[in-house]
Order: structure tokens, then sequence, then C-alpha cells
């Protein structure tokens, strides 16, 4: 080969190697064709939980062969807020996802999730669904867009055998937040313990003192997200709570760091008696860290006095509004059969309890239900047998959520209210001459700037 | 830390080479061909390199709108994170983390080069052990590190500490005590690149300039300083200013570590850039802090570009 002819091949083999690599970034798109409707579904579980994702596989499966006429493509893209809205930027995003309840407010104002109230309603589920719960999804107008398939309640997760050997009595935990600040000193004095902690870093400080500040009778934002409205008395009772706990009673850790994983391992190792959680704080604490599960208990939230309210969220599925209606009928079918069926019909119910039990995942864990209560008490009917956590353990938590009003989290920029709480909370911890009302007049400042940008 | 461990490498490199005097040559003219062939790997990478930066550039003076259009903005976005009240607390804190780096950092590699280069025997077996945690995953040495820094009197460093009858101390639970623990850590990891370094430049000092102070009577200090800084200057200049460029830049670290926290003591500028753009998905405030930041990092730059082009004449 003469040295021009050599170059030209260079030339032309560079080239295509790179055409095909830009190829390959195109995504591929679901589309309907000859009467069948393709679907991009999110959410399938990643090679490194292999029994998930065979289960995940064989509800597709099973899917499509019950609906001959549709045809699912799943993919592993889960909700993850640093990456979300560059996946729908790119369009890259499946036809049905989850996402946490936090998000269908700014979604629906951006018109990135499908109006699904029809689709609902010709599946039966829209009388289905828990009312106070498929609120959270709705927009002013009552139209859903976006399904909850699943629910929590903050409650008081706490640890069984610390409190027998306080001299507490596990199956009635604390109401209020005089009594948690009681049994924190009973349980610190008896063991050594820490009595109770709360998280404090990546937002999810914020979080819990946001249901804190509910449980004292108070709220975080304006109902339109509009205004912060922390600053005021509930809020500073909660934090000169635990300005009290930290400085005066010395019942809280040493830590003032504490993320999920973090908080979650001093927990399950007895080092702390009582955190804020939900029920599937279960998953984390007993079948990650390995508490013992008879020696994890949950109450309701701590409240003031009554029941001010406790702070709820959960995960609902969105669809893709570009999709096409056939699509997005297919894509709320998928819902309904994966998520929801078990709740609706005895015989899937069985079916799956039994596969969970046998496969020695949690079968049967209680919480916050997400079909009305009618339908939620049938299927733990139905599965009774297989269930496989200590019910009994949440009888406290499931009649306080009977009594106490759940309240959403912020519906506007929710994690940066949260980061701002965040570093208030850490200030209470670490600084023992904190100015709390300096501290919240300060965030609600910054947080409100930042709400009317 | 990728950046303190990229930098230095690159460095050696150049230092090592001498600067090769210039030869004339005819002026070069591409050809058609090499322009051909040049061109897939220049539009791969103006595509994925500098496209970013350009994009960045456009959005740092818009309100950017992912799902739809973007408004021009002009300024605004300037604006915003200049008035931002966390930003003042930021800069501090990022100017705290280089000045404790350069403190901490930049003289214990050179003590342990020059004590290194001085021992007679095994010299290769405490290079391998002063580069040894270089090699831990940063994720990893971080969550290690987490464990060794817990507060309680049973922490790994406090019972130690407690031994001697000190502590137990807060370590990252205190604003104050939170960024120069964090430093702690990162000298710890970032040393061994260091040190290999300054060995290298050490060893290539001429034994004879040894030789002859050792003849005049000097000691081992007189050496070191009269005989090994000197020859050293320009690659201890180079190091100095890729520390203060790579520590500016500083992320990984408090994110993992405390997450900015307590009370924001260790929320450095990337940090801000990072919730600016994940978690308050405002690319325009985010981009424009980010230009701000590269202009102050340019500057840097340029003062590195100057002195070690007037090192190399020299």
């Amino acid at each position: 080969m003469t040295k021009r002819v050599r170059s030209v091949v260079a030339v032309i083999a560079l080239g295509g190697l790179s055409a095909a690599a830009l190829a390959g970034c195109s995504s591929p798109s679901a589309g309907t064709s000859d009467g069948k409707v393709s679907i991009q579904i999110g959410d399938r579980p990643s090679a490194d939980r292999p029994e998930d994702r065979a289960y995940f596989d064989k509800r597709v499966e099973a899917f499509e062969q019950a609906n001959p006429d549709i045809t699912l493509e799943p993919v592993e893209t889960g909700y993850d807020a640093s990456t979300f809205q560059a996946l729908a930027a790119g369009g890259s995003l499946p036809t049905v996802m989850s996402v946490p309840l936090t998000e269908p407010a700014g979604l629906i104002k951006r018109g990135q999730a499908a109006d699904l109230t029809d689709a609902l309603k010709n599946e039966g589920l829209l009388d289905s669904l828990n009312p106070t719960v498929l609120k959270l999804a709705e927009n002013s107008e009552g139209r859903a867009y976006a399904i909850p398939t699943n629910a929590y309640s903050f409650g008081l997760v706490y640890n069984r055998e610390l409190f027998t050997k306080a001299g507490l009595d596990p199956d009635s935990p604390p109401t209020t937040w005089d009594q948690v600040r009681a049994a924190a000193k009973k349980i610190h004095d008896a063991t050594g313990a820490a009595g109770f902690s709360v998280l404090t870093t990546a937002n999810t400080g914020g979080w819990q003192f946001s249901g804190m500040t509910y449980s004292f009778g108070g709220t975080v934002e304006n109902e339109d997200g509009s205004k912060a409205t922390f600053d005021d008395k509930p809020s500073t009772q909660a934090l000169q709570l635990l300005s009290d706990m930290r400085w005066k009673d010395g019942t809280m850790p040493e830590n003032t760091l504490y993320d999920i994983p973090t908080q979650g391992q001093d927990f399950a190792a007895g080092k702390i008696g009582m955190i804020i959680g939900a029920s599937d704080s279960y998953y984390n604490i007993v079948q990650n860290l390995k508490l013992p599960a008879e020696s994890f208990g949950i109450g309701g939230m701590p409240q003031l006095k009554g029941a001010e309210g406790t702070l709820g969220g959960g995960t609902v599925q969105i669809v893709d509004p570009k999709a096409s209606a056939e699509q997005q009928a297919a894509a709320v079918k998928w819902v309904k059969f994966f998520y929801l069926q078990r709740f609706l019909d005895e015989n899937t119910a069985v079916e799956d309890a039994k596969a969970s039990n046998e496969a020695g995942s949690v079968t049967g864990l209680p919480g916050l239900p997400v079909v009305n209560s009618d339908q939620y008490s049938a299927y733990f009917d139905w599965i009774k047998q297989y269930i496989n956590v200590p019910s009994a353990n949440f009888t406290p938590y499931l009649g306080a959520s009977a009594s106490i009003p759940v309240v959403a989290e912020p519906v506007n920029n929710a994690q940066e209210v949260y980061g701002a709480l965040d570093t208030v909370v850490q200030s209470v911890l670490t600084d023992q001459n904190a100015d709390i009302p300096s501290l919240l007049s300060t965030a609600q400042t910054d947080v409100q700037s930042r709400l009317s940008r | 830390m990728t950046d303190l461990d990229e930098r230095p490498r690159t460095a050696a490199r150049t230092a090592a080479t001498p600067a090769r005097p210039a030869r004339r040559r005819r002026p070069w003219r591409p050809g058609l061909t090499a322009l051909l062939i040049a061109a897939p790997a220049i539009l791969v990478y103006a595509y994925f390199s500098w496209g970013p930066i350009l994009s960045s550039l456009v959005m740092s003076v818009q309100r950017v709108v992912l799902t739809g259009q973007s408004d021009f903005v002009g300024w605004d976005n300037f604006a915003y994170v200049l008035s931002d009240p966390g930003l003042p607390q930021a800069t501090a804190n990022t100017v705290l983390y280089t000045v404790l780096a350069i403190v901490f950092g930049f003289p214990v590699p050179l003590a342990l080069a020059v004590f290194i280069s001085e021992m007679r025997s095994r010299a290769w077996y405490f290079s391998a052990l002063a580069y040894l945690p270089v090699m831990v995953p940063p994720v990893v040495a971080i969550l290690l590190w987490k464990f060794f820094y817990a507060p309680d009197a049973d922490g790994l460093f406090n019972t130690v500490l407690g031994w001697v009858g000190i502590g137990p101390l807060p370590w990252l639970n205190s604003p104050a005590s939170a960024m120069p623990s964090i430093v702690l850590e990162t000298t710890w990891a970032g040393a061994g690149t260091a040190v290999i370094i300054y060995i290298a430049a050490l060893t290539s000092i001429p034994g004879e300039l040894y030789e002859a102070a050792e003849l005049d009577g000097a000691g081992i200090w007189r050496r070191v300083w009269h005989v090994a800084l000197p020859q050293m200057r320009g690659i201890i200049g180079t190091m100095l200013l890729l520390q203060i460029i790579g520590t500016m830049q500083v992320f990984t670290e408090p994110f993992l570590f405390t997450g900015g926290g307590p009370q924001g003591a260790t929320k450095t500028l990337l940090m801000t850039i990072y919730d600016y753009a994940f978690t308050r998905v405002d690319y325009g405030a985010a981009t424009a802090l980010s230009v701000l930041l590269a202009l102050v990092l340019g500057l840097f730059s340029l003062a590195y570009f100057r002195l070690t082009r007037s090192w190399s004449r020299s």
C-alpha cells in the first residue's frame, strides 16, 4: 500500500469507528406497530441483587403472557435526584418509573408527568387507592399524575431489648415528646446507650426535622410552597427539645453527623435506644444490619400533646407524557400488575407472599397502605400464614397511624429546605449555646430567597 | 484524591525532561491527509471535551430549562451566586482547606523524601510504604477514616489518645476540628505521590555536590539546606502551585466525611456547585460559580506557566 492509500484507509477506519460510537449513543425509542405496544419500564433490580432481579424478570414474563399485545423492555434506570433532570432532558427516561412522593408537584408543573386519571379509571384503580396518599399525586384540579405504590409515615423506631433493660414497657412506647425525653434518660442511665438520636446530614436532617416540626403542630412551607414557614414556635420547641436532650440530659450520641446507614449501624449495634423512622426501616435495620427481629419496635410519631401530625411520603410511578395513549395505558396496566395486584386479588397475594417467604425476603411488613383500608386488611388476611415479621411489634405504630394526621413533605424544593435545616439541626447538636431563634430566622431568610428564585 | 494524584505525576514528567533548545525547522504546513487523519480525533475531542466547556459558558448566562427553551438572563446567575449567603463561608472554607493542606501537606512529603533518600539501605521499602496510601481507593480510605474518627471515647483514635490521657476529641463533629481532621486524612492519602516525585528529584542531584559539601564538613542539615533544597527549587515551586490548584477543587473528602457539616464548616466551593446543580437543579447558578472558580484557578495556572518558564530559562 502506498502512503497515501494507507492514510485514506486509516481515515475511513477512524471515521467509521467514531460514527459507530456516536450511533451507539442514540437511545432506542419504544413505539407501536401492528397493534402491538412496546414500553420501557424502569427500576429493574441491578445484577448485584440476583434474587430480586430474577423475581422482577419473572413478573415481566408473566405480564407479557397475560398481555400478548404489550412488549416490555425492562431497564435499570431508577430515580436519582442528581441525574433525573438530565435524563429527562435527554429523553432517556423509561415510559414508566418510580420517583419519590416529593417530586410529583414539580413534575406536574414542568409537564414531565402524564395525566393518568382516565387510565386509572379504566383499570378500576381510582377507587381502590388510599385517597390520602393519592391526593399527594394530584394537581389542584384533582387529576392524578402519578400512582402511589409505596407509602410511609414517620414513627418512633425503638430497640425493645434496651427498653426492657431500662425497665420500660416495650409494648407501649412513648407517645409524647416529654415521654421520649424521660425514656431516653432511663435508657441512658440503665444501659449507657444513647437514648435518642436524629439524622443530620445529606438532607436527611432537614427531612426528619420537618417531621418533628409537624409533630409539634408546625409547618415548613405554606400550602402552595411559595413561603417558608418554619421560623415559629413549633420548630423552636422541637430544636429546644433536641438541645436539652443533647446538652442538659446527655442522652443523645456524641456523633452528630448521622446519615441513614451510619445511624442504622449504631442503632442495630444497640448503641441507640430510639430513632425516627418508618416501618420500612425494618429492611435496613433487621434485614441488612441484623438487629434481631424481636428487638425491633415501632410506635407512632411522638407528639406535642395529642395528634398534631406526622410527615408522610413514599414512592409513586410516573408515566412519560410524550408516550402515546396506548403506551400510557399499557404502563398503568404494568403498574397495577406489578405493584398493586397483590392487594386486589387473593390468588396473586398468596402466590406472591409464598414466593417471597420461600426466598427468605421480608414478607407482610405492615406500613402506610397505598390501597384503601378494607383492601389492605383483606390482603393481610390472605397472606397470614406467610408473614415472617413480628407483626405484634408494629401494633403501636399502626394504632397511632390511624389517629395522627399525615402531612405531606414541603411541595416546593423540598431538598433545598432540608439542606438548610440540616445545618440548623447540626448547629444545635454541636453548639451548646446555639441561638435557636436566630438560627431559624437566618435559615428561613435563606430558604425564602431560594423559593422565590 | 484524583486531582492531587494526577497533577504531580504530570509535573514529574515535565520536570524530568530538560528543556530542549529549539531547533530551526522549515515551517510546518499541515497537509490535507494529515488533517483528515486528525479530524475524527479532533471532532471527538471537540465534542466531548471542548463542547461541555463551551456549553457551560453558555449555560452560565441562561436560566437553564433542560426540558425546554432556556432563556438568556445576562449576568443574573452571577449576581445570584455572588449574593448567596452561603458563598462567603464556602470561600472561607475552601481557602482554609487550601492553607491547611499546604501548611501540613507540603513539608511532610518533602521531609519524608529527604529522610528516605538518606537511608543507606531499605530505601525502596520506605518509599513503598509511603506510597501505599495512594493505592487505597479514596472512597474506601475515607470510610475507614470515618471509623477512626468516631467521636465516642471508644473510637479508634480516641482510644489511642485515651492511653496518654487526651480526649476524647470530637474530630469531625465540631466545626473547629472538622476541617483539620479532613486535611489530616488527605495529607496521609496524598503524600505518597509527592514523596516519590521528591525522591526522584533528589536522586537527580549530582553526587559531586554532596561530596564537595561533605568535604567542606557540612552535616546532614546543611547538605539538605544548601545543596538539596536549592537544587529542587523548580520542582518544589511546581508542586506548590499544582497543590494550590488541586486543593481548591476539594470535593470528595468533605462530601463523604461530613456532607459539608457540621454547621457548614466543611462546605467547599465545589460542594456548593454540586448543590446548585444536583439538589437545586439550578444549572445556571452552578455553571456561573464554576466559571468564576475557573477564572481564579486560571490565574494560578498563569502564574504557574510564567514561573516554570522563567525557571527553565534560568
